[in-house]
């Protein structure tokens, strides 16, 4: 009888004390048994993120000496082929300049939020060297932008208007991005990245589908990721808008040939444009003083609608589903409830403290799809006043937020340096 | 007229917002860049994405959702813990017929735990990463029946160190997070 309570309590303690998990002694072995060593294996990671950089910085440097100072395409190249083979199918594609966006715009909003050093570093390299000569980072660094460089033969045009339209996804994507990064939601370039299953050869067949289309789409015209999906590229853009050394077509004066302007995979060359709206000065006025109106009116718009569907974008939010899935069962407990529940209860989370991080979230959530949504409609607001301007150029100009820097219009400018030459070798003795 | 359109030049107008957009564009990342790594500096910065064996409810998810073809994640088996017990609720499946090793009363899928016999009462337990698919079945047998000895785990060398695991994306109980190098593995001892 007394053995028999004993052995209750001792199955009581076990029970409670199943946590510690210490079931079975542990067992004396007489054979001289010895515990194997076991190691596990530590990838040199830090070695490599390191070279990572200085591979990055170095292609950098090269890339903008070819498109500054050599003014050629070859080493452009040669560039694309080292980082789609370095950078996309070596180092899978990650991390990327593209995702650290959201690292480091969480790093930004969350100062909880721990952001590595060469993550920082991924996305501040290229900023830097937009800033100082363009995006030559797009050219052929990016390996997203080098796989599409590498198989783009034709460059059909788009019409304009395609264009305008199709070059807001950027920035949408671009803002979207930083919304769901900064409210610890998800991230959502990581996640939709088309090309990352083919450098990775396996992943969401979905998407690895869309990278594959988007490289059928690179061959007919220049880069349709870069132009009308990189988030990172129209960062990058406003930075290469205003760099410190440009990139110039020819330095001989332009003989309007339009040849470069067929040669450009992006479109970013602008065509010499007459103005004929003649307007006078109060027409002049009026137009600026429309626009000043139109554009706050769009911010506001867009804030409006962004705040008033923020909390349907909440259930992005981990927590917010889980929130959801915890109401729905405390309505109806017979349900069987799901692994995230499960995890849940077993852990003895409670109600009170998710729902206070639910309405945390819901308030972050409230706050930055405003600001979001006012962004937007400031891009909205910005594409069409600027399909409303009309400049007059003389000349075929670079149109330095569009430029990749891919250099395929030195070789065909026939004013460019060297090329008089290779093309009558002998002029100069005859 | 002449003299008006000079002064009044579009290209000083332009040239002047080229400045003060360059000014802006500098400052910007010169801040954010001199912020970040100033915080950065003061914390060590945790960059591996690991499995807390605690807080792991063997979903079963990890096996699924990992990015590449065969996960990541693999079993891993604490021997100093095990208690080398013959009737091991990892290996075998619960309420079989016979035990014996037999596929259809073991517990992994891929067959990837091996026994080996020690001596009386005692076996030996190994796990083949090769055939190892991280499903977790044998850790939940593992943890109800003996001494949680097997556990999952991220392998530093397979994983590829995403921005954001996709597995934690999804994780129902928060048990992946990053690590600091010096705890690149969360072992159980």
């Amino acid at each position: 009888m007394l053995k028999k309570l004993l052995y209750i309590c001792l199955l009581l303690l076990f029970s409670v004390t199943s946590a510690a998990q210490n079931r079975f002694p542990k067992p004396d072995f007489e054979s001289g048994y010895q515990y194997p060593e076991i190691t596990y294996a530590v990838s040199n990671e830090v070695v490599w993120v390191w070279v990572d950089i200085i591979l990055l910085t170095f292609l950098m440097c090269i890339a903008a000496w070819a498109v500054l100072k050599k003014r050629t395409r070859k080493p452009i190249v040669w560039i694309s082929v080292i980082s789609v083979a370095y950078f996309g199918f070596f180092r899978s594609g990650c991390v990327c300049s593209i995702g650290s966006i959201q690292n480091v715009s969480l790093a930004l909003a969350d100062s909880t939020y721990i952001l590595p050093i060469p993550v920082l570093l991924f996305f501040i390299l290229p900023v830097l060297f937009a800033f100082l000569f363009g995006r030559v980072f797009c050219a052929g660094v990016c390996p997203f932008g080098a796989l599409q460089e590498l198989v783009n033969l034709k460059n059909y045009r788009l019409s304009k208007p395609v264009t305008a339209v199709l070059g807001m996804i950027p920035w949408i994507y671009l803002i979207f991005a930083i919304l769901y990064a900064v409210t610890r939601s998800s991230f959502i370039i990581c996640r939709f990245d088309p090309f990352i299953g083919i450098f990775r050869l396996g992943g969401d067949i979905g998407l690895i589908l869309f990278g594959v289309l988007l490289l059928i789409a690179a061959i007919f015209t220049g880069r349709p990721f870069c132009r009308f999906i990189c988030p990172y590229g129209a960062l990058l853009s406003l930075f290469s808008r205003v760099s410190v050394w440009k990139i110039k077509l020819t330095q001989k004066p332009c003989i309007n040939c339009e040849l470069c302007h067929n040669a450009c995979p992006v479109d970013a060359i602008r065509p010499p444009y007459e103005n004929r709206v003649k307007e006078t000065r109060q027409q002049g006025v009026r137009r600026i003083i429309s626009y000043f109106i139109i554009l706050p009116l769009m911010i506001l718009a867009g804030a409006f609608l962004m705040r008033s569907v923020g909390s349907h974008l909440s259930r992005a939010n981990k927590d917010v589903r889980l929130y959801n899935m915890v109401i729905s069962h405390e309505a109806s407990p017979q349900d069987i409830p799901s692994v995230e529940l499960e995890a849940f209860y077993g852990q003895g989370g409670t109600i009170e403290a998710l729902t206070a991080a639910y309405e945390n979230i819901q308030a972050g959530f409230k706050l930055y799809s405003t600001l979001a949504g006012a962004l937007i409609g400031l891009v909205i607001g910005i594409t069409l006043i600027g399909l409303s301007v009309k400049r007059t150029r003389r000349q075929y100009e670079i149109d330095y937020a569009g430029c990749v820097a891919c250099g395929r219009c030195f070789g065909y400018c026939p004013q460019n340096e060297g090329k008089i030459e290779k093309l009558c070798p002998t002029q100069d003795k005859g | 007229m002449e003299k008006n359109e000079n002064r009044y030049s579009p290209i000083s107008r332009r040239k002047f917002l080229q400045i003060a957009g360059s000014a802006i564009a500098g400052g910007a990342i010169l801040s954010v860049f001199g912020g970040l790594m100033y915080r950065a500096k003061m914390r060590e910065s945790s960059y591996y994405w690991q499995i807390d064996p605690q807080k792991c409810t063997q979903c079963g998810r990890c096996q699924t959702e990992c990015v590449l073809p065969v996960s990541a994640v693999k079993c891993l088996h604490a021997n100093k813990v095990c208690g080398y017990c013959d009737l091991c609720g990892g290996y075998y499946r619960s309420n079989v017929k016979e035990l014996n090793t037999a596929a259809e009363n073991l517990m992994c899928p891929t067959g990837a735990i091996e026994r080996k016999y020690v001596e009386d009462p005692y076996f030996e337990y190994t796990i083949d990463e090769r055939l190892c698919n991280g499903c977790g079945k044998c850790v939940k047998g593992c943890s109800s029946f003996g001494n949680g000895s097997l556990y999952l785990q991220i392998k530093r060398d397979l994983c590829k160190d995403c921005n954001e695991c996709t597995i934690a994306t999804v994780c129902p109980s928060d048990a992946i997070t990053r690590v600091p190098l010096a705890a690149a593995y969360k072992l159980k001892e």
